[in-house]
């Protein structure tokens, strides 16, 4: 008999999400769909108001990623106001993502994946989260809060403040680094990039030869990939060119103000989140997991995957090692975990590198801006994707226009995808368990997605109308506010 | 050592520096909400408000956690020491009057209704059951029922929840802010309350 399994809402993931499973009468899967029921309505919200509030407004877009939209909102107050920030400007915007980038890359492999793989995908509910991750390993746990608390001191060293930042500001950033305050995150510096040690070779002797059957199977689809290079090519998460790299692993480099020329995106009715692809490739747009068109992905494999190399010598160590055993581009989706262990030593040595350098203490951290009519686009690469700000404002610097594509969107066409092929794979003749569904949120976990700022949408309505059907299509009735 | 709840610390092993001062301190009060959402900000009105109308005691952590606070709770479950006692802020629809300030306990929320919590309705009520029933942290939940939704978000609370700004912070100085102990003083006056035969 037909029935619909749901899962909702879908744990240990930003934001709110709802898992619906189609199956057929034979008991086997027919479709799977990952419906976003958030709406937070920025885009529209911005508008009219003047540009250099941006980056203080956009950081409260979720509170997950606050300091990724900040320095993005930065970069496109840059380019709207056609201003270049002096070097220890760029450098100490780039040092605060390189530090934020740690404290969610840890969160993200302890508490959000952690339960999964140092419980195990087939524990039971009660004990599969954050707990029992302290139950299960409480020197671990220990170490984990010790270090996320020094990136916290050490963004609030840099910006006054760690949660919803206002430092980088249109022109540069707005508080020079004294060399005292420099000598003290040094210090601290060495601590997080122990962790970063310790995490990735604990991964790769308990977790991931453990779960290695799980990995080649689970949500595995074929893909294209998105990310930020260097000129020279090299992984950065900060600042460079984008890379759209084709499944066969041919790519093609451009400028961030360019991207409407490759990215276009796609509306279903079912889900208030967007679906971009790349229509460079003239292909179309289709899920279908046999046969993906216009399909690709972003976040930390994708950003392993477009790079030539990394430029600090354990993570581009620790890079030879995983392209020797899965290759480039890697498409196995469970392989982002490991990719988000290598950033997160890669942004532990940037950290020290940056903190090295003489010119992160001078004091000429910014530029004045003056209002013109323009449109400019920032990008950083978020923890969770390819960032984009897009504004666009009049003679007196007032947003006209906004456009925000989030790290998690880019993921929405492959996180489905990944879906169906878990549940396909995994449910058959009607039979499922808790382990079985949990592996189907798992394919999802595995993207670490911010639902929360991905869906930002506002056609300029408040309502929010709730259809329901039956198993068949059939309309039973709808809810509105 | 110290039982917290099932899991045994021991205090010796607890450098005092690794830990934020909402782990630290036995009083833990957060103010959460988005402050560009109208109503929502309530929580962090309220902390805004009790900063520049009382002192704040040195054991309490008065922190506005914006949207962040997730990761906070999230650092809370997995700390080797955590407060005795945990107090948030929030606003939520529950369909009472607009700027009506009520306690929601996270142990009497039936379990069903845990599942429909949005993480921007109430911070991971979740976690917040765990850090409770097993860590041993008195949680409570103060709210105050938001307003009508207005026409456009815009930021900025409505009157009636403004209003309520002030008895929030009232209620919370009297249950949460602990009195200065008061040494005796030595006087061959009687005050108007001894001569009335009251005691001092």
């Amino acid at each position: 008999m037909a029935k619909t399994l749901v899962i909702q809402p879908v744990t240990r993931i930003e934001g709110h999400a709802k898992v619906t499973i189609q199956l057929n009468d034979a008991g086997n899967v027919d479709t799977a769909r990952v419906n976003v029921i958030e709406l937070r309505g920025f885009e529209k919200f911005c508008l009219g108001r003047p540009v250099e509030d941006l980056p203080r407004i956009t950081p409260r877009i979720c509170g997950v990623c606050p300091w990724s939209h900040h320095l993005a909102s930065a970069k496109a107050c840059d380019a709207v106001f056609g201003v270049e920030p002096p070097p220890a400007g760029k450098k100490l915007r780039e040092l605060c993502n390189s530090i934020a980038y740690m404290e969610e890359h840890i969160l993200h492999f302890y508490f959000l994946a952690g339960a999964d793989f140092l419980l195990g995908p087939d524990a039971d509910y009660s004990i599969r989260n954050v707990i029992g991750v302290l139950q299960a390993a409480p020197d671990i746990a220990r170490k984990v809060v010790k270090v996320r608390h020094l990136c916290a001191k050490m963004l609030e060293t840099l910006a006054g403040k760690s949660i919803h930042p206002q430092a980088a500001v249109p022109g540069g950033f707005s508080k020079p680094l004294a060399p005292a305050e420099r000598d003290e995150l040094r210090k601290q510096a060495d601590d997080t990039l122990e962790l970063a040690k310790f995490s990735i070779a604990f991964a790769k002797e308990n977790v991931f030869p453990k779960y290695l059957d799980v990995v080649k199977s689970l949500g595995v689809i074929t893909t294209g990939f998105i990310g930020t290079v260097k000129e020279n090519g090299a992984l950065n998460l900060y600042d460079g060119k984008l890379r759209l790299m084709a499944p066969n692993g041919s790519y093609q480099d451009f400028p961030y103000d360019r991207y409407t020329e490759f990215i276009s995106e796609h509306i279903e009715s079912w889900s208030y989140l967007k679906f971009p692809y790349a229509k460079q490739w003239g292909e179309g747009f289709s899920m279908d997991v046999d046969n993906p068109k216009g399909v690709y992905r972003a976040n930390t494999l994708a950003r392993i995957n477009v790079c030539d190399f990394i430029d600090t010598p354990l993570a581009q160590a620790e890079l030879e090692e995983f392209r020797a055993k899965f290759g480039r581009p890697a498409q196995l989706t469970l392989l982002y975990h490991w990719a988000r262990l290598i950033e997160l030593l890669y942004n532990a040595e940037n950290t020290i590198r940056l903190l090295d350098d003489p010119e992160i203490t001078s004091t000429e951290t910014r530029v004045k801006c003056t209002p013109r009519a323009a449109r400019g686009v920032g990008v950083t690469e978020a923890p969770r994707g390819t960032l984009i700000h897009d504004y666009t404002t009049d003679a007196d610097g007032l947003i006209t226009n906004v456009n925000l594509i989030v790290g998690t969107t880019h993921n929405n066409a492959p996180i489905n995808m990944s879906v169906t092929q878990a549940a396909k794979s995994l449910i058959h003749d009607g039979k499922y368990d808790q382990g079985v569904l949990n592996k189907v949120e798992m394919s999802i976990r595995a993207y670490d997605p911010c639902l929360s700022c991905a869906t930002h949408r506002l056609d300029g309505k408040m309502s929010v109308k709730l259809d329901i059907f039956d198993v068949e299509g059939k309309l039973l009735g709808s809810l509105a506010n | 050592m110290r039982e917290i709840g099932q899991f045994v610390v021991d205090q010796a092993d607890i450098d005092q520096s690794d830990l934020p001062d909402f782990c630290r301190k036995p009083t833990v009060v957060l103010g959460v909400g988005n402050i560009l959402f109208g109503d929502d900000g309530f929580g962090c009105a309220v902390v805004d408000y009790l900063e520049s109308h009382y002192p704040v005691p040195e054991a309490v952590c008065l922190l506005d956690a914006g949207t962040g606070v997730r990761k906070l709770l999230f650092t809370l479950c997995l700390s080797s020491a955590r407060p005795q006692r945990l107090l948030i802020l929030d606003a939520i629809d529950a369909r009472r009057s607009p700027g009506e300030i009520f306690e929601v306990d996270p142990a009497e929320i039936p379990v069903a209704k845990l599942d429909d919590f949005s993480m921007h309705q109430l911070p991971t009520s979740n976690l917040l059951r765990e850090l409770q029933e097993t860590c041993g942290v008195e949680v409570r939940v103060l709210a105050c029922q938001t307003g009508p939704l207005p026409e456009e978000i815009s930021q900025g609370l409505s009157k009636a929840v403004s209003d309520a700004v002030p008895q929030a912070a009232e209620w919370l100085v009297r249950e949460y802010f602990p009195r200065p102990a008061r040494s005796p003083v030595k006087n061959t006056y009687a005050t108007p309350c001894e001569s009335a035969g009251g005691v001092v």
